[in-house]
């Protein structure tokens, strides 16, 4: 299996403060997955992930895209970015334009194509995320799942072969949820990976080819939802367990 | 504002290039300023509400609610032109009212002045509302990065007009939050709330531009935003109309 993205040993502390928000996480993401990673508020999700495309810079450990150390150089960023993808948990934080359309040009255009394959890919993007009715409305008159999916469009219009996404689905109706999970679903069978960060375990059992738990800024288990959820002390870890033992 | 953004956004006119809106309003608000008479200050205004209201779909109600606010704010300006106060009787005038030791008083030059100001003012507004009714900001900012405006300016008021309205949701739930715990029961209790809720909006708005920083730099952002022009459509109709508009106004300003 090709590995794209991999974490090795990562410590990292947050400047300012005492506890440190990764220790020691080492993950491997391979091509063409679904991935949700799981673990209590605090465990390191957030972290992890801002370290796949180079937002944050570990301590001590690497971090590698297809083999080669990341390159946190001007031009590596750049390189960085169009291969791994982050979409963030509120898409207020991400939508910085009034116009749909402008907005998700804005990756794309960073990527110096051509004007044509950037309206192409946008096109492409907006219809992959049933957001092209809403290209010509303003941001602010849209719904938060409609927001969702603009944030998820201008992140794909880059064409990433990883999606790391925070929380995106959480706060979303089971449909809008649904439309959410289509359209990662529509990224892997292109050959993308999607990297799910979460706490909706439904998800993880259903949805997750691989299931990663974290605790305390490691990774302590990564692997197939039915493995995951029959272990008592992962299962622990992922959350409360009722009296049915589900 | 927001009523305004709506029909920014909605109107029959909102595919036409902003250039041409823009061209329409300035010639109005050129011609009502050199021309300077009472009836082509009204002509214009008469004018740009046909244009709004009729072509663009804009509803009555909310030009006139708009041009009341301002309307309000120009003619308590346009009192202190019309009014004198002095210590003494005037000579000539219009209307003179003892007030004990002061004079208020109007001239009829004082009058005159003060009409000529408000008609010009009012007209101008007027296109400015045409303007600002049919025009998103989105198509305005579009409009001067054609005119060559520096890109850092036009992207600090991109990312403004965009705070606003995350800054008003942002004060909305904090509102309801502290309402929901009486935070606004009392003129005391309100004055506290009003005072917290100022310095956490302010905390908001500055963790949320870091997190914006964030994940505009996990696109790409490396200094300006670039972002693809919007596409417009032409229309004949607006240079025809801004020909009998010109050709009105000036009529109006030889007659008059």
């Amino acid at each position: 299996m090709i590995v794209l993205l991999e974490f090795d040993d990562l410590h990292y502390t947050f400047p300012g403060s005492d506890t440190p928000a990764l220790r020691g996480a080492s993950l491997r993401v391979e091509r063409q997955r679904r991935m949700v990673i799981l673990g209590r508020n605090g465990a390191g999700k957030s972290t992890l992930l801002l370290h796949g495309n180079g937002l944050l810079r570990p301590i001590a450990g690497q971090v590698r895209l297809n083999g080669k150390p990341l390159d946190y150089s001007r031009r590596g960023l750049v390189d960085i970015r169009r291969q791994v993808g982050v979409v963030f948990q509120n898409p207020d934080d991400q939508l910085f334009s009034a116009s749909v359309l402008q907005d998700i040009s804005f990756g794309p255009l960073n990527l110096e194509l051509d004007i044509a394959e950037v309206q192409r890919r946008v096109a492409e993007a907006a219809d992959l995320c049933g957001v092209t009715d809403l290209l010509d409305r303003p941001t602010h008159a849209l719904s938060v799942g409609q927001k969702t999916r603009v944030a998820l469009a201008g992140v794909l219009a880059m064409m990433p072969d990883v999606l790391l996404v925070d929380e995106a689905t959480s706060g979303l109706d089971p449909w809008m949820r649904q439309q959410v999970f289509d359209i990662f679903n529509r990224m892997v069978e292109r050959g993308a990976t999607v990297v799910l960060a979460t706490h909706d375990l439904e998800a993880a059992q259903r949805w997750a080819d691989i299931v990663v738990v974290m605790d305390r800024g490691r990774v302590v288990a990564a692997a197939p939802p039915g493995d995951v959820f029959v272990d008592p002390d992962l299962r622990r870890l992922i959350g409360p367990v009722d009296q049915k033992g589900r | 504002m927001r009523v305004i953004d709506r029909y920014a956004f909605g109107n029959a006119l909102r595919q036409i290039d902003p250039a041409q809106k823009g061209g329409l309003a300035l010639l109005a608000i050129v011609l009502c300023l050199v021309l300077d008479r009472p009836a082509v200050g009204i002509l214009t205004l008469v004018w740009m509400l046909m244009v709004t209201v009729r072509w663009a779909g804009v509803p009555l109600q909310v030009f006139g609610r708009v041009l009341l606010t301002e309307g309000v704010f120009l003619s308590l300006s346009v009192v202190g032109v019309a009014l004198s106060i002095a210590g003494e009787a005037p000579e000539a005038s219009v209307f003179a009212w003892n007030t004990g030791a002061l004079w208020i008083s109007a001239t009829p030059e004082s009058l005159t002045l003060a009409t000529h100001v408000l008609t010009r003012s009012l007209g101008c507004v007027a296109a400015l509302n045409f303007l600002i009714l049919t025009t998103p900001l989105v198509d305005l900012l579009e409009l001067l990065r054609r005119m060559r405006v520096p890109d850092g300016l036009i992207d600090v008021m991109a990312l403004t007009y965009r705070a606003i309205f995350v800054l008003l949701d942002s004060l909305e739930r904090m509102m309801t939050a502290q309402d929901a715990r009486l935070g606004y029961s009392t003129a005391r209790t309100t004055m506290r709330s009003a005072a917290l809720l100022g310095s956490q909006l302010f905390l908001d708005a500055y963790r949320r531009s870091q997190r914006i920083q964030t994940a505009l730099e996990s696109r790409g952002f490396d200094g300006s935003l670039r972002v693809l022009p919007l596409d417009y459509r032409r229309s004949p109709r607006i240079w025809q109309v801004g020909v009998v508009l010109a050709g009105s106004l000036i009529m109006a300003g030889m007659a008059g």
